[in-house]
């Protein structure tokens, strides 16, 4: 038998499947929206019903979107001859922390695994392959994390991409803005040598 | 605990936590290790790019009292995948490497023979050839485990092959005579069997150089996986990813 009455346990179980909530804090997040107000407890509720109802992707760039197309993609001040690829919709914050990118994104949902078995064909790769066969494109800026399966996908993408008068490119790897050179593994030094550039 | 130092070949990383990692390494000194790298999502400093799969590296690690799980303390790069280009197949073949040595491999035993394999092979996968490398591993992984049959007689009447046709099946152990082959078996041509003979008498560097098409010694390939997959009772992810590059 439950320690807890049924819709208390109820709400602790849905809770434990969240990310990073393990039972402890379930039980002190229900405890927590027991306590609240009525108001609260039902904002909450709304709250998750709405971004289940109302999110879709992007028929676009594949970002999560309450408007199709999305903000950036409808956007007319923005570079849209200008992609950025990207992993997952968070990366995209970000590039855009920087202010200093104005183009259009395209979200991958994913990165090549084949330990996990996922190959070329589950990324969403084909609204992008329309764009560049469509000549909407001057440059693609893969930005893929610096990893094996990021590099896999960011070879694979440029082969996939690459036309006459289109420049695919890959962001820079190296040392971080702030730290020491004396603690950089072997690999960054190699890459960030590798992609040095002309003063 | 004191620190333990081992050359150790990265197999695997899973999310643990908000910002660690469960860490699979296969270590020269312990065999297969698993082990917990603490804050490896969030400070880059110790471990930088040396959990990335197949990552050669020198890991510094130490047990703890009634824990399974090693505590890693850092890891310094010896040999990294990153170094070269990482293409789609040789992503696919890199990870085929560490799917088999995480499947096969017993935890805590040390096997230096396999060690040595694997080093060879990854230094043969930083070319652009793929299936020599890959064919090269599944047999000596396939031997070194002691699962690889007899390929010079049939498994059924004991009848030398040497000559003859030889034909092998999903379900059954070792190479069969046209007499003695099941249904829908697959034949292994005699190629391929003078191939596996070179290939043990061989270090991997002696069959680099020439040009190795996907076609060349793929029923051997074939025959190996399924006599692992049988081993294992289960399929290899990799090996259909594997089958799905075209050249």
């Amino acid at each position: 038998m439950s320690r807890f009455a049924e819709p208390m346990a109820r709400l602790i179980e849905e809770l434990k499947k969240l990310p990073g909530i393990g039972s402890k804090t379930a039980q002190r997040l229900a405890f927590h929206i027991l306590r609240s107000n009525d108001d609260d407890a039902e904002a909450l509720a709304a709250a998750v019903r709405d971004v289940k109802a109302s999110l879709r992707l992007c028929s676009v760039c594949n970002n999560i979107t309450d408007v199709d197309p999305c903000a950036y993609c409808a956007s007319a001040t923005r570079n849209q001859r200008l992609v950025c690829v990207v992993e997952e919709p968070t990366n995209i914050a970000s590039i855009e922390k920087t202010k200093h990118f104005n183009g259009v994104y395209h979200v991958l949902h994913g990165l090549i695994s084949p330990l996990h078995g996922i190959g070329p064909e589950q990324l969403r790769i084909a609204n992008l392959a329309r764009r560049v066969e469509a000549g909407q494109l001057d440059e693609v800026i893969i930005a893929t994390n610096p990893t094996v399966e990021g590099e896999a996908t960011a070879t694979y993408l440029s082969g996939q991409l690459r036309r006459p008068g289109l420049k695919v490119t890959r962001i820079a790897m190296g040392i971080p803005v702030g730290s020491d050179i004396e603690y950089a593994d072997e690999i960054t030094m190699l890459k960030a040598m590798e992609g040095r550039r002309e003063l | 605990m004191a620190l333990k130092e081992s050359e150790a070949i990265v197999l695997r990383t899973y999310p643990l936590r908000e910002a660690d990692l469960l860490v699979t390494l296969f270590t020269r000194l312990e065999g297969k290790v698993r082990g917990v790298a603490r804050s490896a999502k969030k400070s880059k400093r110790r471990f930088g790019g040396a959990l990335e799969p197949l990552t050669y590296v020198r890991a510094f690690y130490e047990d703890r009292e009634r824990q399974e799980l090693a505590r890693l303390d850092s890891c310094e790069v010896l040999e990294s995948p990153l170094a070269a280009e990482v293409s789609y197949p040789r992503a696919v073949a890199l990870s085929h490497v560490a799917e088999l040595l995480d499947e096969l491999l017993p935890d805590r035993e040390p096997n230096d023979a396999v060690f040595r394999l694997v080093i060879s092979v990854l230094a043969g996968l930083r070319g652009s050839d793929l299936w020599m490398p890959v064919t090269y591993f599944d047999l000596w992984m396939t031997r070194l485990m002691g699962y690889l049959p007899e390929l010079s007689e049939c498994n059924v009447c004991g009848r030398a092959l040497n000559g003859s046709r030889a034909f092998f099946h999903a379900l059954a152990d070792g190479l069969m005579c046209a007499e003695d082959k099941r249904l829908a078996s697959s034949e292994m041509s005699s190629e391929s069997r003078k191939l596996a003979a070179r290939m043990f008498l061989a270090p991997v560097e002696g069959f680099a150089g020439t040009p190795w098409p996907k076609a060349q010694g793929a029923d051997l390939r074939k025959f190996l996986i399924q006599a692992l997959q049988r081993h294992i009772e289960k399929k290899l992810v990799t090996a259909v990813m594997l089958e799905r590059i075209s050249s």
